[in-house]
């Protein structure tokens, strides 16, 4: 490792270099709108948890406070986490899947998506079950456009996991 | 910000394989901003463009033909690369510049 790359390296850790992408992405055309509305299930499901946990009282024992805590956190993590998921699953469709012919057909896709990504921060900074509720129909609206650009139809129907919320499938021929 | 608006180098770290073997992932690359402000790019010149499918994300590639106000872009490691072949040329004002130094890894 040479001097001055070393030197590079030390000044990207006082302040990062923007990437430059070789990108090769091969292309390899493999695209899913499921994880971000997985994700966005995760986001909803942790908001039902934690408005379940019982909030310790003024008689809790040190340990029963541990416990919330620890359970709490757990949950905020997980949040964390999968709103974050949800945001980058949506960038990868908007920034590598949808092309300019796309949105000639659903003009409203960018306002869909811009809308999506700032509901996946608020549902990620807050316990706001609505936020997460609306981070779930923002990633069905865009799967919803997404498999139409397939040529595939779609269905909404109740999700098989603990969160029973509305979700966009396609049709599979 | 250690750069100014005007100053006219900047650094990059490169990442991904499209460039191989003349950049791999991790190397850093500094950029002169102003390499066409007298001359114009020429093919064979590696330079760091705005990604025509992601504004917000930067492409580093090598010009390998230019016309008027137009430059189209290919990776060195053609066979795995998204470049002019997939999105077309690249209008001039989306060139950020030119790659000067590079450091390797």
């Amino acid at each position: 490792m040479s001097l001055l790359y070393s030197l590079a390296r030390l000044l990207d850790r006082i302040s990062p270099a923007p990437i430059a992408y070789a990108h090769c992405d091969i292309p390899c055309g493999i695209y899913d709108p499921h994880h971000s509305q997985l994700a966005a299930h995760t986001v909803v499901r942790m908001n039902d948890l934690i408005n379940q946990l019982e909030k310790p009282g003024t008689s809790a024992t040190p340990e029963q406070r541990q416990e919330y805590t620890n359970k709490l956190a757990r949950y905020l993590a997980t949040k964390e986490q999968h709103a974050e998921m949800a945001k980058n699953e949506i960038r990868i469709l908007w920034g590598d899947y949808f092309k300019p012919e796309h949105l000639k057909t659903f003009p409203e896709l960018h306002d869909l998506v811009w809308k999506a990504l700032k509901t996946a921060s608020k549902a990620r900074q807050e316990i706001n079950l609505q936020a997460a509720e609306d981070l779930l129909k923002a990633t069905n609206d865009i799967a919803s456009i997404f498999w139409k650009t397939k040529g595939f139809e779609t269905i909404t129907a109740k999700a098989p996991y603990p969160t029973e919320r509305q979700t966009v499938y396609p049709k599979y021929k | 910000m250690i750069h100014s608006v005007t100053f006219p180098l900047r650094r990059f770290r490169v990442e991904d394989d499209s460039m191989r073997p003349t950049l791999a992932p991790g190397d850093y690359v500094v950029v002169n901003r102003w390499a066409y402000r007298l001359r114009r790019p020429a093919a064979g010149d590696v330079v760091v463009v705005r990604d025509p499918e992601a504004p917000e994300r930067f492409l580093v590639k090598r010009i390998f033909d230019v016309n008027r106000s137009r430059i189209e872009v290919v990776g060195d490691n053609e066979g795995r690369s998204r470049d002019s072949r997939t999105f077309g040329p690249i209008p001039l004002e989306e060139v950020i510049g030119k790659v000067w130094i590079r450091l390797r890894r």
